[in-house]
């Protein structure tokens, strides 16, 4: 095996190998294991030793660990590439027998006549597993606002529903006086069940009201400084191609904040998407989200931009459902910040930015000595 | 109840107003009808013994507002609140502006007729409102006590329970304990007996 003693004798090849971070090995065309190196090891969980020498199927699962001689075969009659000179996603199979997502690149050379597979390796169960995350955080978001938006509709429904069943309740029992009077005893009957199903009607909406208004939310001790900067990962993924500059400042020391994480991102993310649209136009663009202590009981968070700042006019209707200064806006997404904020016992406002602008600020409880 | 009592309905929704005049007619008060605050301010109050039924929420001046402004001009024109939202915060904002009386629409005819009474016997009292008696203290455990006045302060269950580190399902627990104890029926009466520990 004249490689794996190249790499024996060669004290720079050999420190080269072994220090480098990613997977390093080395094949030749009968798919024989000649180098691996430490970060192989640790990859792979088996020694050098069990794996030099050996096929390196033996690191892959099925379908590929019976095809693989195949493969290398193939190339070697046709000269056809499939991954050479490419590198692709595959997947590696551990000692324990896990599988785990890899990136393997893999490079043809020629030593001392032999022909040779350099094949590099980096593990990607780290960046798919942060993917996932984002993934599932994005849906539970997506779900968690559309329930949020649902409650305020349906609240708004409630509200207008009562009106006119008030109305109706009143009539019947007017109603149902008159057909006492006149000794009608079906039409009396009959008032009475538009009465009873009309309170029916109105308790249903009464727990409808109740259902929303008492929907435990989920609040736990969660580090605020966290959970804003996971938002700003989900909600601004694009502040670069936007061209602004994002910075996030968060006090260090603090305590946690008792909050539902998912409400309380999905209110910084609103709060960063308005600041963002507010700079559209703006020369100078820079967010700064800054996470500190209010007082001992609050913790804050603030979104400040450098925007035109907010017009009186705007200012006063800022909250106020149906509201909206965008073209395609509903008006709903402040006020449903502001329902969330206050539903965690905090307040949500807005102020200037004394270098132009405007700073959105919240408070949410700290979870002190509770837990 | 007397043929010239006359009940002053404030409601922007026209339809809630025409049935509550047809409703209360029936029942034999004299009923005028505002669609807004500024309509009812500007007409003023009957020359006869009268109270005010008016809904919380109206464009311009709500019912809180139109309730202090009332307090401010006439102070002894009793007010009943209709909402649409019968929780624990709107009780005691209602009954912390003054009101009488609170009605979760909608309403059954006698927690209506019930209400107004009530407004009404109040306008025959003396200057100052009878002082009701104070929150029997000694009723209650200290738990039970915290709780009541955690709630009367606007908190909801939830609230509660954090604030004393207990379950929702305990604290609710003690509510309905303190409620029964007390003789309180609904949240106005809870929120009354506070305003009576005040005074």
């Amino acid at each position: 095996m004249p490689i794996a003693k190249a790499a024996r004798e060669n004290p720079l090849f050999e420190a080269l190998i072994s220090t480098a971070v990613d997977g390093i090995m080395v094949i030749d065309e009968n798919a024989v294991v000649q180098v691996y190196n430490k970060a192989c090891e640790r990859l792979f969980g088996y020694g050098a030793g069990e794996v030099i020498g050996h096929n390196v199927r033996m690191l892959m699962p099925e379908p590929y660990r019976t095809a693989h001689d195949g493969y290398v075969g193939h190339y070697v009659a046709t000269g056809e590439k499939h991954i050479i000179g490419i590198g692709r996603e595959v997947q590696g199979l551990r000692k324990d027998g896990t599988v785990f997502p890899m990136n393997l690149s893999v490079g043809e050379g020629m030593v001392n006549g032999q022909r040779i597979f350099v094949g590099i390796i980096t593990d990607l169960s780290d960046r798919l597993a942060r993917d996932r995350r984002i993934q599932e955080l994005q849906t539970e978001m997506w779900h968690v606002s559309r329930l949020t938006d649902m409650g305020q509709v349906a609240a708004g429904l409630a509200h207008e529903l009562n009106q006119p069943l008030t109305a109706i309740l009143n009539y019947t029992n007017a109603g149902l006086d008159i057909a006492k009077d006149s000794g009608d005893k079906d039409l009396e009957t009959i008032f009475g069940k538009v009465a009873e199903q009309t309170s029916r009607a109105g308790n249903i909406i009464r727990r409808l009201r109740s259902f929303i208004e008492k929907r435990e939310p989920n609040r736990v001790a969660e580090d605020l400084g966290k959970t804003v900067e996971e938002a700003i990962r989900l909600g601004m993924m694009d502040a670069a191609d936007r061209n602004i500059h994002l910075e996030l400042r968060a006090e260090p020391g603090l305590p946690p904040a008792l909050i539902d994480r998912i409400q309380i991102q999905q209110v910084v993310i609103n709060l960063m998407k308005n600041a963002a649209e507010a700079m559209e136009h703006s020369e100078n663009r820079h967010m700064t989200v800054s996470v500190q202590s209010a007082s001992p009981e609050f913790l804050q968070v603030a979104v400040a931009d450098t925007g035109p700042g907010l017009a009186k006019e705007v200012a006063d209707k800022l909250f106020q459902a149906f509201t909206s200064t965008k073209k395609s806006g509903m008006g709903m997404g402040l006020n449903i910040c502001r329902s969330i904020v206050e539903a965690h016992g905090g307040r949500l406002w807005a102020e200037d930015n004394p270098g132009g602008g405007t700073i959105f600020r919240f408070n949410v409880p700290a979870a002190g000595t509770e837990t | 109840m007397s043929q010239a009592d006359s009940i002053c309905v404030v409601d922007d929704d026209a339809d809630v107003r025409d049935s509550l005049e047809i409703l209360l007619r029936r029942s034999g008060y004299a009923v005028r009808c505002f669609a807004s605050a500024r309509d009812f301010l500007e007409a003023g109050p009957s020359a006869t013994r009268s109270c005010v039924l008016a809904d919380v929420r109206m464009p311009e001046m709500d019912g809180f507002a139109l309730q202090r402004e009332i307090a401010r001009r006439w102070p002894k024109l009793p007010v009943v609140i209709m909402t649409g939202h019968g929780d624990i915060p709107m009780a005691v904002k209602a009954m912390r502006a003054g009101a009488i009386d609170f009605l979760e629409k909608p309403f059954e005819k006698p927690a209506l007729i019930d209400a107004i009474n009530r407004a009404l016997a109040h306008a025959d009292a003396p200057d100052a409102p009878a002082a009701p008696k104070p929150v029997p203290r000694e009723l209650l455990t200290e738990r039970e006590f915290e709780i009541f006045q955690l709630l009367v302060e606007g908190h909801q269950n939830k609230v509660v329970a954090h604030k004393l580190d207990i379950s929702v399902r305990t604290a609710e627990a003690h509510r309905a304990k303190l409620m029964s104890k007390l003789g309180a029926r609904n949240l106005a009466d809870l929120v009354r007996l506070s305003f009576a520990g005040e005074s």
